[in-house]
């Protein structure tokens, strides 16, 4: 009895709002709400869709008695791995912040566990992807929860009109707004008939913009292709297996789609397919619905013609490059049990409808039941543009670097180790040979710990 | 003789077009572009000429609280910067060119190579110093606009203090001896004699403070988070462009107008930055 | 107790105090952690000693970024200082009257905050938009890849570096040359001496000082420039723009190793101190010879 009041009395201290004592008697149950709050969320590009987020935020904040002030940390300069990177080591920041896809991996042993968290969301919200939980879990712990805003996949966003002309691909009717997919022609709709489609286009001016770059639409694109090969340059145990056939199957492959792509790919950045789309100069790039968004603002009659629809089929199956965006608590946070609450709140289903369709159908939600808003069936022009964009059964979420040890995958992904392997047998002219044996020297240097 | 000079004129002149036409290139695209809309540029038609020109992107930035609290602060910051650099130099150079005592020789030469450190090596442990700071004292530092103000002079009052060393070398001692003679303090020297001679000096070392304040860019990133914390460039970059979203118009715009303070303080002052500028550095 | 308040070293070094406390506590101190950081492994819980320099000597992007850096370095200062002072000895050549306006153009570059001036340069070189490929093609030539293919990147990197810098190099010249005593050039003139003579010896030898400092200052500003290729090609492609402070900035924060990160950056600071000592002796030197 008497332990228990001194540490009451000790966490009243910390918590520095007076209101902290009407807090504690509203809360019966679980933990004791109350105190401020400093949350660090994603800075949505999408206009108005971090007020969503706010209000959401304020509503809860207003219930619990809890002072919260939210920042929206761009991803922009690198400025949310900045500010993950000195709170981590300074011990000091914010109480919650968003963690891209490797970042609670990387800093678990100074996250919270949130393991009481998911239990609950998996209950509500259904299960995740393999995916999340080889993100998100470590040790056999939770350490973060998926974040709605700014999770997204990266799936083939292409031109109707372009498509069907030159390479004689009809995407609305392969994938069709409000139903499933034609079987034949998604069956057929594989690798090859990627670069069979690349050709053509090629050929009549309007070639496919793949980045080759070292950012994540890069990455991300190289990623799926590589996982659908079952291509893995680390494997799960940790051992280098990049000099493996599915690897120079891949790079044989990327020897052909190179030269039908646009040459200054290797200098893509995020925004690069985007501006490539959006100018009309293109018809298919591997992006979330930022360029469609963008194009019905800017240039209409190109945005009317878009349609998002899932990557192709390799030899292991159908893989959707996924970027996911997780919530972590920091273990050095003195109200964590604030945090906890307001974590179970906007991941209710209504919150994750609110902040989906402010994002107008940009961000996708972790779990499976909460895949099915009317969000991404009524986005347009073109109606139904974006009924396809959401996970459905059948297919693989990937990530680049899977199934790496998570520390070790990052490396992979952040030093783009994919684009640079294609880049420097295409364009650096390099055997397949050579290169993959560059690859695995620069493998052998992450495995430092 | 006379042909001679003139044809080194008009060779001037034409090589100074030339080299015009190379440095106002970007600032005129970045004028042009400016007055675009967003629809026109995603066209592409004629990246020289503007088809439907607007000043929307220019309204919608004057009008923008975010921007202009941008404004603020990056004027804020380079104001205070300048104020502490010259309150700092000052007297350090004085000292440092006037006084020995022990390790200044060192200190002279040496406070230059503090450049060779460089900002993307420092933020880790600064970001430590302003915990334990705030831990300490309860002043918070991070991401607040006024650590700036602590952290620039770290740019800024190196090569000042050098230049002005320079410059106060050049002033002949027997001015200083004869004022000591009539029973001056060193302070008096200082303020009735250096600073009027040297006053070219100081303004090229006020304008060097205020154009690095204002053009920082790692520094902010690191430090401030907050929307209403962040200085221009950093502002600017942040909030015009998300994700992969980059809106033309206005980052041209948000660029000129932010460069204009800049801009301005040369026009007016750009005779005296040269003149301070190089005696500073020959006599040095 | 007074007399040693009174002396004259004790008020200097009062004077000199705030230039030492900024320089200790700001600049010092964090560079010491930093040297401590870079001797810790990867997780930053047990010291490695000189393991990370070693891990990075068997590196070949860190060869590559280390020539990089240099090269970047070096010919971009060549470059800077050569445009300044060509561009100096044009505007000295022009009529006192007009030099004002034409020294306000040239100075715009220099006054455009580095980080943003990037952006619009990333614009005019972008793959879709690129306004010079653009009129390439108009007149008929074949667009240029210039942020995708190696050699181009570095020739656009080290091209807005010289865009931003040459204006300080012009205007520091200019003046100095307006100190060069105009009757050692009529002397000359009398003698017979064309301009490639007064140039190499009269002018170059009254700036000789001059041009050491700003070639130095520009050298240690330039080795560590961190914004133009951050915004311009964030390294790429394919690492072949990487300068340590970029490099640095990719495997400390990116990849979530800060003592690598350090170590890259400690690894600026010889090569630097090397230079600037060599140009500092010389120039004191001539200090004392003159």
């Amino acid at each position: 009895m008497v332990t228990r009041k001194f540490t009451r009395r000790r966490f009243l201290k910390t918590t520095a709002a007076a209101s902290a004592a009407v807090g504690l008697t509203s809360y019966v149950r679980t933990s004791h709400a109350a105190g401020k709050l400093e949350l660090g969320f994603w800075d949505h590009w999408v206009p108005g869709a971090n007020d969503v987020l706010t209000k959401l935020c304020n509503e809860w904040a207003a219930k619990e008695k809890v002072e919260i002030k939210i920042d929206y940390i761009p991803s922009q300069g690198q400025k949310n791995l900045l500010t993950i990177a000195a709170e981590a080591q300074a011990k000091a920041g914010h109480d919650m912040l968003a963690l891209p896809t490797w970042w609670p991996a990387d800093k678990a042993k100074d996250l919270e566990p949130v393991d009481d968290v998911m239990k609950v969301l998996f209950a509500n919200n259904g299960a995740v992807s393999p995916l999340i939980e080889y993100l998100g879990r470590v040790e056999g712990r939770w350490i973060a929860i998926p974040a709605t805003p700014g999770s997204q996949i990266k799936g083939p966003c292409g031109r109707i009109d372009l498509l069907k002309q030159h390479a004689g691909l009809d995407v609305s009717k392969m994938y069709p707004a409000g139903a499933a997919p034609d079987n034949a022609l998604s069956e057929s709709w594989t690798w090859d008939a990627f670069l069979a489609a690349a050709e053509k286009c090629h050929k009549a001016g309007v070639p496919f913009g793949i980045g080759l770059g070292q950012t994540a639409d890069s990455v991300d694109s190289m990623g799926a292709l590589f996982g659908s090969f079952g291509a893995e340059l680390i494997d799960a145990k940790g051992n280098i297996t990049v000099k493996s056939d599915a690897v120079k199957q891949v790079l044989e492959y990327m020897k052909k789609l190179v030269p039908v792509l646009p040459p200054d790919v290797f200098a893509w950045d995020d925004a690069s397919n985007n501006k490539w789309l959006i100018s009309g100069k293109g018809a298919l790039i591997m992006n979330p619905p930022s360029a469609w968004a963008v194009a019905k603002r800017d240039n209409p009659k190109v945005a009317e013609q878009l349609w998002t629809f899932p990557a192709p089929r390799g030899p292991k199956g159908r893989f959707q490059p996924y970027l996911p965006y997780f919530w972590g608590i920091w273990k050095f946070s003195q109200n964590k049990a604030a945090a906890k609450s307001l974590m179970h709140h906007i991941s209710e289903r209504s919150a994750v409808e609110k902040m989906v369709a402010a994002s107008q159908g940009y961000d996708i939600p972790a779990f499976a039941k909460l895949n099915d808003f009317k969000t991404w069936a009524d986005e347009g022009p073109p109606k139904g543009t974006l009924y396809h964009y959401p996970p459905k059964p059948g297919q693989i979420l990937s990530i680049a670097g899977f199934p790496a040890p998570p520390k070790i995958a990052a490396q992979i992904y952040t030093q783009a180790i994919m684009t640079k392997l294609v880049a420097k047998c295409t364009q650096g002219g390099e055997s397949i040979d050579k290169a993959i044996g560059w690859a695995a020297s620069e493998l052998q240097g992450f495995m430092r710990v | 003789m006379k042909e001679d000079r003139r044809r080194a004129m008009i060779w001037s002149y034409v090589f100074l077009c030339i080299f015009v036409v190379f440095f106002l290139t970007p600032p005129a695209y970045m004028l042009i572009t400016s007055l675009k809309t967003n629809a026109e540029i995603s066209a592409a038609v004629a990246p020289w000429w503007i088809f439907a020109p607007t000043l929307d992107n220019y309204v919608e930035l004057l009008t923008s609280p975010t921007y202009l609290t941008f404004f603020r602060n990056s004027a804020l910051v380079s104001v205070l910067v300048v104020l502490i650099t010259m309150a700092v130099s000052i007297p350090a150079a004085f000292a440092l060119s006037r006084m020995k005592f022990w390790g200044s020789a060192t200190l002279a030469t040496g406070v230059f190579l503090t450049y060779l450190i460089p900002e993307t090596l420092l933020f880790i442990p600064l970001f430590k110093i302003f915990v334990f700071v705030h831990e300490t004292t309860g002043i918070q530092l991070i991401n607040r606009w006024w650590v700036l103000v602590v952290l620039y002079p770290t740019l800024t009052v190196p090569f000042a203090t050098w230049i002005m060393i320079g410059y106060f070398s050049s002033i002949p001692k027997e001015l200083d001896e004869a004022a000591l003679i009539d029973g001056a303090g060193y302070l008096q020297i200082l303020i009735k004699i250096f600073i009027p001679v040297a006053l070219p000096g100081i303004i090229a070392a006020t304008i060097f403070a205020f154009t690095v304040s204002w053009a920082q860019f790692l520094y902010p990133l690191a430090f401030t988070t907050s929307t209403d914390q962040l200085v221009l460039p950093v502002g600017i970059i942040t909030t015009l462009i998300k994700g992969d979203v980059f809106t033309w118009g206005q980052i041209m715009s948000g660029t000129l107008l932010g460069a204009a303070p800049p801009l301005v303080i040369y026009a007016f002052l750009m005779d005296y930055y040269i003149a301070g500028l190089t005696a500073g550095a020959t006599k040095g | 107790m007074k007399k040693f308040l009174r002396r004259k070293s004790t008020i200097a070094f009062a004077m000199a105090l705030p230039l030492i406390l900024i320089i200790v506590l700001l600049v010092l101190y964090p560079a010491l952690y930093s040297i401590h950081m870079a001797t810790l492994n990867k997780s930053m819980e047990h010291f490695v000693g000189l393991e990370n320099f070693a891990f990075l000597f068997t590196r070949e992007t860190f060869w590559m970024v280390v020539r990089q850096s240099v090269v970047f370095a070096v010919s971009a200062v060549v470059f800077k200082a050569l445009i300044g002072f060509c561009v100096a000895h044009f505007v000295h050549n022009i009529p006192v009257k007009g030099q004002r306006k034409w020294r306000g153009m040239l100075l715009v570059p220099w006054v455009i905050p580095p980080a943003m001036s990037t952006l619009v340069w990333l614009w005019l070189f972008d793959p879709s938009y690129s306004a010079f490929n653009w009129t390439f093609e108009h007149i008929g030539m074949a667009p240029v890849n210039w942020l995708g293919s190696p050699n181009w990147a570095r020739f656009a990197v080290i091209l807005v570096n010289v865009w931003v810098g040459a204006p300080f190099f012009m205007i520091m010249y200019l003046a100095a040359l307006k100190s060069v005593p105009e009757q050692l050039y009529e002397a000359a003139a009398i003698d017979g001496a064309n301009w490639w003579q007064k140039l190499w010896y009269i002018t170059l030898p009254m700036m000789r000082n001059i041009i050491a400092i700003t070639v130095l200052f520009s050298l240690i500003v330039t080795f560590a420039n961190f914004d133009i290729v951050r915004v311009l090609t964030s390294g790429g492609p394919v690492d072949q723009t990487h300068v340590f402070a970029t490099w640095a900035f990719k495997v400390g924060i990116e990849g979530s190793d800060l003592p690598l990160g350090a170590a890259v950056s400690l690894f600026m600071f010889p090569i630097l101190a090397v230079a600037a000592i060599f140009i500092l002796r010389d120039i004191s030197r001539r200090g004392t010879e003159t």
